[in-house]
């Protein structure tokens, strides 16, 4: 239990980056950036999940942005129907989506590697079949709460109405995500799932409930992605099906491989990656068509040449170069 | 064994009967006729993508999400030919041979180097593949109202009172002989049966001197030409729009999936019931706003019907 | 997945025109002659270009006339900054273009929007800023029952009424089927209307909704046909459209139905695309003047392009009213008290303010007014496809609907009838 809290140095530089982005960020972004660093810090947590189950279990879900999609809609159908404050609506929908991800996963979970991912991947493409049929609540009536005309306002968080707080809202969630992962993988489950990774059975033979924690452990990427599309849907203040194809899940994983999906550094590549990039792109001036090529290179670029992710990488070099001085320096 | 294989047959034979019995009960005959001869039309195109998809798969481990992109890129070239006013077989065997140079390339060029990736990763490579190809043809091609036409279009037979043309028999007739022809191939020539070989096992084959690289192209030009020729025949009978075209590579992927990525015969059947039944369920008011579900939910529940009595499985490769 | 992409008028149609008036006079703004080089006034616009669909033509005819107009003094010697932003058809990146050009930068307006998406995303965000969106290529209800946003095209609803009202009383339509998106603030909001027309006439229409990642159309069709449908009303983007219409040549429909479509196959490409097949017997509703009107602002709008404007940017509807929301909103700024051209309040005002303008490319007066609620466009033509082209079958011609009571109660007010 001693080490439970113990904060490493890549955890210290994670805290100090936050700390920044909390700090100084929303200050310094005009309203254009506030609005694609929002965008960011909310993919960053749903991608914190994906990685987060590739990487602790070697599981692949191709479904993160169709479970974003469950949590919003969740998140934006309470927001219509009762009086409840932002963060009730964000609970609900991250622990709704986290049983949604549990019934999901519990027949998927017999599968392994390329089935896994398939039959999530199904699974995406049916969520974006239901959005793109029932859409997202807007204020109107019924179960399906879609209403033509201008939707009905969404609340924020009392603490954070304006787009500068509510970026430092969404950063301070995405940062409770990672340590919550990693919490988790400090104790009993992480233990079991490194386990699990191994070799399942030699993780049956310890008596490790494997069903248990691979449920487990897919319950808490879909209460990531849930928690993801409620502030998404506080960001915009709506939600579009179109957010929510299931190719998009499939960039999604792509990305947190490319990014390294065994360090935080890495989900937070990949969210750059997703959203800074293309928002970089459109500044510059570049033709969004081409900008799909651009992407499409780089992503095939690094996946072919970091084995680590671009995060691993960078570490890797990192280290070496800090070796290097010191023996220098001895 | 084997009667557990017929037993399987048997089950969807039951199923499907059951099904368009259950929702074509009390709508008219014909027009149960006319859902079930236009699911049998889509069916085969996602049968065909479908059986690009397990060929490719069986032979290399590349699961292929760009078969779709490079199918629309022939079918946009084939329509660029025919406006330039070049007589429309070029434009045809364009289509093929673009779709074929799209795919040998990422074979040849980009999948060696990832055949250390698991994979996962390696079918997800393939996805960034395909959105290069789409970027590049959204741009060559601004987005206008486009049509292809064959002239096997404009004649045809009347079949369970709809009119079918001759294009649809011939997709439909083509995925049967198709898979009739891998079949063959794979049985009968000496690059099948390495072909077979790499299926297995592809270190063991490696070691037995299998010249994986051969093999391996030529099941990378297989799959393109099938994507080119599912792409010209979903131009001309759905749409010719390079979006639509690359993204039924999910669909197809369902297909796929129901042959459990190895078997030709399933896949085909698969297919076929995915469109049927995605038809069928427009007769239901209930379902008729989410029939595309159909293929999603169908693999899935397919996959789930395979792993029935497995509780973990240990060991062994994905 | 885009309604209005309309009337992508083919090139050479327009250097024929243009080859009978040479180097036409432009007429832009002040018509000084003189560059304008004061203080620039800066103008926003929102066009969505990605994947399934280019609709960047409204901005860029607007673009080309705000350059002409600078070449012409301007807004009393003060140029036009134009900035444009691409939504890429993602919710995101529209919020983000609104969050750029809205708040980041003192726009006083934005003129020639023309996206599937953005007005749902940013219609709040026009609200809260104060800005007023004067639109070009709208497709959804957020576009038209909003308080900020006024589009010069009909959007769907209109034209599929003045659709359906044709084939019920030229064709003698008892049963309309509705091929519509099952989108709520596209198809099923549109073919609603047609509904209501249709039972206000004391005939009938069925909703027929096609979900937009369905690839396949033909279900579709045929649940038109089990309707018991005389009449079908192919609600779509121009690429369903013609699926639709292949399938119907397919099964040999054409004698057993009316065919009729709104505005998105009023496009010059659509008579070679439909083929001979549906020539004379595709009927068409469009939005603003047809081609052949070709009065002077079809001429000066051309001629704007041809001199201000590049060579690629579509010769269509859409670009029609991007030039014309353009135009319309210069003339309200000429109209404004020189020293509040930079206040975007006082220039929401004016623009409020807006009344009975008038051009040739549109049927009726032109106007905004205070209401929660803006559709001056709604009125049209009916077109029959033939070969190469389009055939006037009605001019002008003002849709009878419940749907615009509270349009014609505005138009009464401002004195506009």
């Amino acid at each position: 239990m001693k080490g439970l809290f113990h904060v490493t140095p890549s955890g210290w530089a994670g805290f100090a980056l936050a700390a920044f982005a909390v700090l100084v960020l929303p200050g310094i972004s005009s309203s254009y950036w506030l609005s694609v660093f929002t965008s960011a810090s909310c993919f960053l947590l749903a991608i914190a999940g994906v990685a987060f189950l590739y990487a602790r279990l070697g599981m692949v879900s191709l479904t993160q942005v169709g479970l974003m999609g469950v949590g919003g809609w969740i998140a934006l159908r309470l927001n219509y129907a009762f009086d409840f404050p932002f963060e009730v609506n964000l609970a609900l929908a991250a622990l709704s989506t986290m049983v949604f991800g549990w019934v999901l996963a519990l027949p998927a979970l017999r599968m392994r590697g390329l089935y896994l991912a398939l039959v999530t991947l199904m699974a995406a493409g049916g969520l974006e079949i239901l959005f793109a049929t029932f859409q997202f609540p807007n204020g109107g009536d019924g179960f399906w709460g879609v209403k033509t005309g201008s939707s009905d306002p969404f609340r924020r968080p009392f603490l954070a109405q304006s787009a500068e707080d509510y970026l430092r809202y969404v950063i301070i969630c995405a940062v409770l995500g990672f340590v919550f992962i990693e919490l988790h993988r400090r104790l009993q489950p992480g233990r079991a799932w490194a386990l699990i990774r191994r070799s399942e059975a030699s993780a049956m033979a310890a008596g490790v409930n494997v069903t248990l924690y691979k449920t487990w452990a897919f319950g808490i990427t879909g209460l990531l992605g849930g928690a993801a599309g409620a502030l998404l849907a506080g960001s915009l203040g709506l939600l579009d099906d179109g957010t929510f194809r299931a190719s998009e899940s499939v960039m999604i994983f792509a990305l947190a491989v490319v990014g390294g999906a065994r360090y935080w550094q890495g989900a937070l590549v990949a969210a750059i990656l997703y959203k800074v990039l293309p928002a970089l792109l459109n500044i510059w001036g570049v033709d969004a068509d081409l900008s799909y090529v651009i992407f499409g290179a780089g992503l095939l670029h690094a996946v072919i040449t970091a084995p680590d992710g671009l995060a691993g990488q960078a570490l890797q070099g990192l280290r070496s170069l800090l070796r290097g001085k010191g023996r220098r320096d001895a | 064994m084997a009667l557990a294989r017929y037993k399987n047959w048997l089950l969807w034979a039951v199923l499907m009967a059951a099904f368009i019995g259950w929702f074509g009960w009390g709508g008219r005959p014909q027009m149960v006729g006319l859902f079930v001869a236009s699911g049998l039309a889509v069916g085969s195109l996602y049968a065909l993508g479908g059986i690009g998809i397990v060929v490719l798969f069986r032979a290399t481990g590349v699961l292929n999400f760009a078969g779709g992109a490079a199918g629309a890129a022939g079918a946009m070239t084939a329509w660029q030919l025919s406006e330039w006013g070049i007589w429309d077989p070029v434009g045809w065997l364009a289509c093929l041979l673009v779709a074929l140079a799209i795919t040998l390339f990422y074979g040849r060029l980009i999948a060696p180097r990832l055949a250390w990736r698991e994979t996962v990763v390696k079918a997800v490579a393939t996805l960034g593949f395909a959105l290069i190809v789409l970027g590049a043809v959204s741009f060559l091609w601004v987005d206008d109202p486009r049509s292809i036409s064959l002239p096997t279009d404009g004649v045809g037979v009347r079949i369970l009172g709809m009119r079918i043309t001759a294009t649809r028999l011939i997709v439909f007739a083509a995925s049967i002989l198709i898979v009739f022809g891998i079949w063959l191939f794979l049985a009968r020539t000496r690059v099948g049966l390495q072909m077979r070989a790499l299926a297995n096992d592809r270190d063991l084959a490696a070691l037995m001197g299998i010249p994986i690289l051969r093999v391996e192209t030529i099941a990378w030009g297989i799959s393109g030409l099938l994507a080119g020729f599912t792409g010209l025949m979903f131009a001309d009978l759905i749409r010719l729009e390079p979006t639509v075209i690359t993204f039924m590579v999910i669909p197809s992927i369902a297909a796929a999936i129901c042959g459990r990525l190895e078997n030709l015969t399933v896949v085909l059947l698969g297919g076929l019931s995915m469109g049927v039944i995605e038809n069928m369920l427009t007769m239901s008011s209930a379902l008729r706003g989410v029939r595309p579900i159909a293929p999603f939910v169908i693999a899935a529940l397919v996959l789930l019907y395979y792993q029935r009595g497995q509780r973990l499985t240990f060991g062994g490769r994905d | 997945m885009r309604y209005g992409k309309t009337l992508r008028m083919a090139a050479a149609v327009l250097l024929a025109s243009l080859g009978t008036q040479a180097m036409a006079d432009v007429n832009c703004g002040m018509n000084t002659g003189q560059a304008a080089t004061g203080a620039p006034i800066i103008v926003g616009g929102i066009y969505g270009d990605a994947a399934p669909g280019d609709w960047s033509s409204s901005t860029d005819s607007a673009a080309a006339y705000f350059r002409c107009v600078n070449a012409n003094g301007g807004i009393n010697g003060r140029p036009i900054d134009y900035r444009v932003e691409n939504d890429q058809w993602n919710p995101e990146a529209a919020a983000q273009a609104a969050a750029l050009l809205v708040n980041d930068t003192p726009t006083v307006a934005m003129v020639g929007n023309g996206s599937f998406i953005e007005m749902a995303v940013n219609a709040n965000t026009y609200e809260q800023a104060g800005i007023m969106v004067m639109a070009s290529a709208c497709a959804i209800s957020e576009c038209f029952e909003t308080p900020n946003i006024v589009s010069t095209n009909e959007g769907p609803l209109p034209s599929n009424l003045g659709a359906a009202q044709y084939a019920q009383e030229e064709l003698g339509a008892q049963h309309i089927a509705c091929i519509g998106l099952n989108i709520p603030d596209n198809g099923i909001w549109s073919c609603q209307a047609v509904q209501d027309f249709m039972r206000s006439r004391g005939g009938d229409s069925t909703a027929v909704l096609i979900n937009p990642g369905a690839p396949d159309v033909n279900s579709a069709l045929l649940e038109a046909m089990a309707s018991g449908a005389d009449t079908i009303l192919i609600n779509q983007p121009a690429g369903i459209a013609l699926a639709i219409l292949s399938a119907a040549e397919e099964q040999d429909l054409r004698d057993q139905y009316n065919w009729i479509a709104p505005t998105p196959l009023y496009d010059l490409s659509i008579p070679a695309a439909v083929g001979e097949y549906w020539w004379g017997h595709l009927y068409v509703n469009a939005e603003l003047a047809p081609l052949q009107v070709n009065g002077p602002d079809a001429q000066n709008w051309a001629a704007v392009l041809d001199q201000y404007g590049s060579a690629d940017d579509p010769r269509d509807t859409f670009g029609q009213a991007g030039y014309l929301s353009a135009r319309f909103f210069v003339q309200a700024m000429l109209e404004m008290d020189p020293a509040q051209l930079d206040d975007r309040a006082a220039v929401s005002t004016a623009i409020r303010g807006i009344s009975g303008y008038t051009s040739d490319l549109m049927c009726g007066p032109y106007y905004v007014g205070d209401a929660d609620f803006h559709m001056p466009n709604h009125a049209g033509y009916m077109l029959k496809v033939v070969e190469g082209g389009f055939e006037i079958v009605r001019n002008c011609y003002e849709y009878d609907s419940p749907y615009f009571a509270p349009h014609i109660a505005l138009e009464t007010q401002l004195g506009l009838r």
